[in-house]
């Protein structure tokens, strides 16, 4: 064992000296320092780093999602009149607050919002750091499918393989890693919590056994809260289909309600709201939009 | 021409240029006026006075050269020790050579600090020991010549002061005196606790290091850096007392205090050691005088083991002697950012078990070649 081989003083001495010397001939004389000189050179990040955010007014619809999952209330519905667009409704970032956790980006199910490797936000002025739709528009995702940005890398680990070595704990920058211990292996192997990976491939780099590979994803991570509808409650008066920012709900007309008038004519036929759940977001609005408790969602605040 | 001659040439030019004033005054001003200015005339260009401010000169000089050379070396420290662990060292202030400029940066940032003395501290003490610290790092300066024709002389011939190297330890052995005052002084008890290790640091490398230059002293037959310099000039003594210079050199690092032998300046354990109440400019000063001990040690290495300003003719003599001077603070520097500090009691065990009979084992190296007669 290297270890336990006895050093006298002069090798205690000359054995670290060997090492740096080592050193300030890789960092000084053949190559360079590992450091980057920051304003100058800025490391090459992966492309699903989590920086400034941007937002796709064409595919955005104004559901309010990212609003509601925000964990620190940093974003805000505003109003606008767009000449292409209408009326519409889109979020506003304060970056002050924001701590780029991704949140928004992976409830938003028109994928309308992104994150860019752009990382320099700070500002002298607290306002300028608040960044409102306009700002945040860029429409150039508008074009492409969908499942172009909802498709993410992820490491994918091949456990007869892996040999527990923790390498690849110990390269990943976001410490997403963690060896866990498996019983009926004996062996810990590594486990990888995939909202927090960024995708940066190092641990891929870093495997010596090359147990890990990247693999395509389109998986969502979070259940969507579906609207309860209460029939005898309701009153058709279309609110929620107004509020309906996925024109997931439609008034149908209740056939056998119309009520013979004086006149001798028919009234108008009850409505009633009709719910298409494969365009539902799960928003909640038509619950906040019903006054006669007819919607009910459970996880959604009033 | 030596450097007391060429001072002597600039300061006599220099009277006579002021003279041709004085003299002209004397001419034209009436009566004891102008008996006044020739009178000051003459005075100045006596040669008692003209030689003081030849002195004054050298000695400006020499500080210049030692101040540039002290800039220099904490470059090269943090530079080296950058890029020993793998990162760029100073690189902004001054890109275009290498981040020189940092130094000075750092300087003009110590200046505009506050200084403060603590309200407990006892004044005199306090005040007292930065000054002792650095006048004697300087007055070491002052012995040390760079080459045969370039250093402090107060005559024509040249030569410095007789027993200059007995005088410059003499003066290097002042600083722990200096860091107990000023440790005790500031009342703190980090800083009294470096001071006390100063003192007990001092025990342990001092003796072992005045044996190896005793054994210079014996193989050249000189008491001064002149005598020793060219007593070298056929074999640096570095290659017959190979042991004494290796003996020599971890003496020297104990004596600059610098890594593995910091322990009044233990920032680990000890905040800042004995310079924890010091602040701004006063601070600056320590860090200077500490790098210009680490200078003064590289000198005296040179001087002492390496031939001083002995070597191939190309190269001017002060210039061999920086090079060489500088090589034995890149070794120490690297031994300093490779090495962890020493306990107290292994830094006794180092000075008194290992060095002490390595030393006298070089003595008597020295004293058998000396009997030998190849000396």
């Amino acid at each position: 064992m290297a270890y336990k081989k006895r050093l006298g003083s002069f090798g205690f001495v000359l054995r670290p000296m060997r090492r740096t010397g080592g050193q300030v001939w890789q960092s000084l004389i053949v190559g360079k320092p590992n450091t980057v000189l920051y304003p100058y050179q800025k490391l090459n990040l992966p492309p699903t780093y989590r920086g400034k955010h941007t937002l796709d007014f064409k595919r955005c619809i104004g559901c309010s999602n990212c609003v509601q999952i925000c964990p620190n209330d940093c974003m805000w519905m505003e109003k606008l009149e767009d000449p292409e667009l209408g009326k519409i409704e889109r979020p506003g970032i304060d970056m002050g607050r924001c701590m780029f956790c991704g949140l928004c980006v992976e409830v938003c199910p028109t994928v309308a919002i992104h994150e860019t490797v752009e990382f320099e936000l700070a500002d002298r002025n607290r306002d300028r750091i608040k960044f409102g739709p306009k700002e945040l528009r860029d429409d150039s995702y508008a074009d492409r499918i969908v499942e172009e940005r909802q498709k993410r890398q992820v490491p994918v680990l091949d456990l007869d393989k892996c040999t527990g070595c923790e390498k690849c704990a110990g390269e990943c920058p976001e410490m997403c890693i963690a060896m866990m211990p498996i019983e009926a292996v004996g062996k810990a192997k590594p486990e990888i919590t995939l909202p927090k990976c960024t995708a940066c491939e190092k641990c891929i780099v870093a495997c010596p056994e090359k147990a890990l590979t990247m693999k395509d994803m389109y998986e969502s991570y979070f259940e969507m809260p579906e609207p309860r509808f209460i029939v005898k409650n309701c009153t058709g008066c279309t609110a929620c289909a107004k509020a309906c920012p996925a024109d997931a709900i439609y008034m149908m007309d209740m056939p056998g309600t119309e009520k013979a008038l004086k006149d001798g004519k028919k009234s108008k036929p009850k409505k009633r709201a009709v719910f298409v759940f494969e365009k539902c977001v799960g928003c909640g609005k038509c619950f906040r939009a019903c006054r006669f408790s007819a919607i009910e969602m459970p996880g959604v605040k009033k | 021409m030596n450097l007391y001659t060429f001072s002597y040439g600039i300061i006599h030019w220099l009277v006579d240029l002021v003279n041709h004033l004085w003299y002209w005054l004397g001419h034209v001003l009436p009566w004891w006026f102008g008996d006044f200015f020739n009178a000051a005339g003459g005075l100045a260009a006596s040669h008692g006075n003209i030689a003081v401010f030849a002195i004054l000169l050298e000695v400006i000089i020499i500080l210049i050269v030692a101040v540039i050379n002290v800039l220099n070396f904490i470059w090269i420290d943090r530079k080296y020790m950058g890029r020993m662990f793998d990162f760029y060292g100073p690189y902004y202030v001054g890109y275009r050579i290498g981040g020189w400029l940092q130094n000075i940066a750092d300087g003009i940032k110590l200046f505009v600090k506050e200084i403060i003395t603590p309200a407990k501290a006892d004044k005199l003490g306090f005040y007292i020991g930065p000054v002792i610290f650095i006048s004697s790092s300087f007055l070491a300066l002052s012995t040390i010549p760079l080459g045969r024709n370039f250093g402090i002389s107060t005559n024509a011939s040249g030569m410095g002061v007789p027993a200059s190297a007995l005088i410059a330890f003499a003066f290097f052995a002042i600083a722990p005196f200096s860091i107990l005052i000023s440790g005790w002084s500031s009342n703190n008890k980090y800083t009294l606790i470096g001071g006390m290790r100063s003192a007990a640091q001092m025990m342990s490398y001092e003796i072992p290091m005045l044996l190896t230059v005793a054994s210079v002293f014996l193989l050249a037959g000189s008491f001064d850096f002149m005598g020793i310099v060219s007593a070298q000039r056929d074999i640096w003594f570095a290659i017959p007392l190979a042991l004494g210079f290796v003996v020599f050199l971890v003496c020297l690092v104990a004596e600059v205090e610098i890594q593995p032998f910091d322990l009044p300046e233990a920032e680990a354990e000890l905040v800042e050691g004995w310079t924890t109440e010091y602040s701004g400019m006063r601070f600056g000063f320590f860090m200077m005088s500490s790098y210009l001990r680490g200078y003064i040690g590289g000198a005296f290495a040179t001087a002492l083991f390496l031939g001083g300003w002995h070597g191939p003719s190309l190269i001017p003599e002060p210039i061999w002697f920086l090079i060489k001077a500088y090589i034995v603070f890149v070794v120490i520097e690297w031994m300093r950012w490779s090495n962890p500090r020493v306990r107290v009691d292994q830094l006794l065990n180092i000075g008194w078990k290992r060095l002490m009979p390595l030393a006298v084992l070089n003595l008597l190296i020295a004293a058998s070649l000396k009997t030998m007669g190849w000396f």
